[in-house]
């Protein structure tokens, strides 16, 4: 049921604004205006709020900030613009230090006219995003069950970066297991990881232009080894994994053999891998903490 | 039967009770501030909202300690509405409010680490008040046990006016109102941000938000045993008093933390200790 229309909680942030639209924003409580009648609050907390509501224009300084607290927000979550400055720089737009509107470094769903704006234009904003709100639920919802935006393709040497960031983040749990922060994953170099792409394919799922798992595979001796299954921690148990592993098996069905390997503590990992049909068959201790078990799964060609 | 079936009913009705109280407790602050205010079903939105968000954690283990906060609040609440151990109610509902402390700081952020630092200290100034008089009900029926007390024949607040006031004075500090609600704190004083809550989101703040309605109607039922003798002088003590809450709440600024130690052990010991001394003293 969508309550977001009932409950929008918005957090305010005064890029570089001139003050004039903050005080019509803080209008929009008091008693003439009463905002709290529609359900909506100030919250002051990115990790509480829905709505992010930006007055002034971006500079050098605050950009960082904004991204920052844009990435704090829990999905789903809109951004309104609220003034001229806002939406287009206004008439700062040529200064030095002003980078532009706040479209220039977040995705604007919703953005308020005026110098300054009105409470009422405010409130209105406030209420089309909340429709935006509504939609962005309705996809996050079709996403987790029908993956319908899911694309998964072969990565290029330009997407190194954004795998590194992920792989880094989706190992974090498996560090947690062995409480071993040294895991290789957490310790490899763009350097490192842009060399690999010589030597093994790398496929990436892209959600809403966003990479939200990868994952790299070399043939040896007709064995193909896969490794380096990550999926953004946030996307994790939708099925994405899952397609990204029947992905690369077809990429090579000339393989003879299908390899992967996991920590011996990481049960979640080895239950995935035997529902895929993978089979351990060696381990080899790595450190003091971990030991590594591999699966195999046989390759189409044997089987027939 | 008859505990399983008042346990079933409290399990269903108090979050109902606690949301509507707290929804009508925003529109009561909204009508003394002048304005319109949210609907009365408002608390009810912003929960089922929350159980629609993105859950972010600082460390995953956050949400487990709130998980076991609505646990043992529900058990100690349970404990409570089935008639058991009035010291077993207590106990298990300092342990909820343990946990709560826990995730707070579990969360690692400097704000919800002070906002957790000041719960305890809550904590702390609200606990004497509340064993002082579960041990008055004791001295005045006999027993701890919430049954018992219930039906002793004679008002309790009779006997007990000093430990009546000492708990109505820990009442603010229980539903973390003005002036000593600084653990947390409502949305529009953001100086420690959201205090304890500040680093949940999503279903964790949702299931704060659900045990603080058990809360809720858990100390308002402490409070109805004080007039338990006549059902409708204790609903109408309950009503009042927390009317009082929310009008002092509109009414007074913040105080400091030392300033919440003082006021409320000076209450909880002068009004509470003397009414038990006395008791002592009253031959019966």
């Amino acid at each position: 049921m969508p309550y977001f229309n009932k409950s929008p909680w918005i957090i305010h942030y005064d890029a570089s604004s001139c003050n004039g639209c903050d005080i019509e924003v803080l209008a929009c409580l008091t008693p003439v205006y009463d905002v709290e009648r529609f359900g909506i609050i100030n919250t002051g907390n990115p990790k509480h709020a829905d709505i992010l509501v930006i007055t002034g224009s971006v500079n050098e300084q605050n950009k960082e900030v904004i991204q920052n607290i844009y990435a704090q927000m829990p999905d789903p979550k809109a951004v309104v613009a609220i003034g001229a400055c806002a939406s287009s720089g206004g008439i700062f737009s040529e200064c030095y230090n002003v980078g532009g509107g706040v479209d220039s470094v977040l995705p604007v769903d919703v953005y308020v006219p005026g110098c300054a704006a009105r409470p009422e234009a405010i409130i209105d904003g406030v209420v089309k995003a909340l429709g935006v709100l509504t939609e962005k639920r309705r996809k996050f919802k079709s996403m987790s069950s029908g993956l319908e935006h899911l694309e998964i393709t072969a990565a290029g040497i330009e997407d190194a970066e954004q795998i590194l960031i992920l792989q880094k983040l989706a190992f974090q749990s498996e560090a947690e297991i062995y409480n071993d922060f040294n895991l290789s994953p957490l310790k490899q170099t763009l350097e490192e990881l842009k060399a690999d792409f010589k030597s093994k394919l790398f496929l990436k799922a892209v959600m809403d232009g966003r990479i939200v798992g990868s994952v790299r595979a070399s043939l040896e001796d007709g064995v193909l080894h896969i490794g380096r299954l990550v999926v953004h921690p946030t996307y994790q148990n939708l099925g994405i994994g899952r397609k990204l592993m029947r992905a690369v098996e077809l990429e090579f069905p000339a393989a003879g053999d299908y390899e992967v390997f996991t920590g011996h503590k990481s049960k979640r990992n080895i239950f995935f891998y035997k529902q895929l049909g993978y089979k351990p068959f060696k381990s080899a201790r790595v450190s003091d903490k971990r030991d590594r078990i591999y699966l195999q799964k046989p390759g189409k060609k044997e089987e027939e | 039967m008859k505990t399983f079936i008042a346990l079933l009913v409290y399990l269903i009705a108090a979050p109902v009770a606690g949301g509507l109280i707290s929804g009508f407790d925003r529109k009561l602050t909204a009508r003394m501030q002048g304005r319109i205010g949210p609907p009365l079903l408002q608390p009810f939105f912003d929960v089922f909202k929350l159980m629609d968000k993105e859950e972010l954690v600082v460390r995953r283990s956050q949400n487990f300690y709130i998980l076991f906060f609505l646990i043992f609040a529900v058990f100690s609440g349970g404990l409570f509405f089935t008639g058991g151990d009035l010291l077993l109610v207590i106990f298990a509902f300092t342990l909820a409010g343990i946990f709560f402390v826990l995730g707070g700081y579990k969360a690692s952020s400097p704000y919800s680490f002070v906002g957790s630092n000041r719960e305890l200290l809550q904590m702390v100034s609200y606990e004497p008040a509340v064993l002082l008089s579960a041990i008055g009900m004791y001295m005045v029926t006999g027993s701890f046990s919430v049954s018992d007390i219930i039906s002793f024949p004679g008002q309790l607040i009779v006997m007990l006016p000093g430990l009546f006031i000492s708990f109505f004075f820990i009442l603010a500090v229980k539903f973390r109102k003005s002036p000593f609600d600084i653990s947390t704190s409502h949305h529009g004083h953001q100086e420690i941000v959201k205090g304890i809550t500040t680093e949940f989101s999503g279903r964790a703040l949702a299931m704060i938000e659900v045990a603080h309605w058990y809360e809720l109607v858990l100390v308002l039922g402490l409070l109805y045993l004080f007039f338990a003798y006549k059902p409708a002088a204790g609903v109408a003590a309950c009503l009042i008093s927390y009317f009082l809450v929310v009008l002092i709440d509109n009414v007074f600024a913040r105080v400091k933390w030392q300033m919440l130690m003082a006021v409320s052990w000076s209450a909880a010991l002068l009004l509470g200790f003397g009414n038990i001394l006395v008791l002592y003293f009253i031959p019966r």
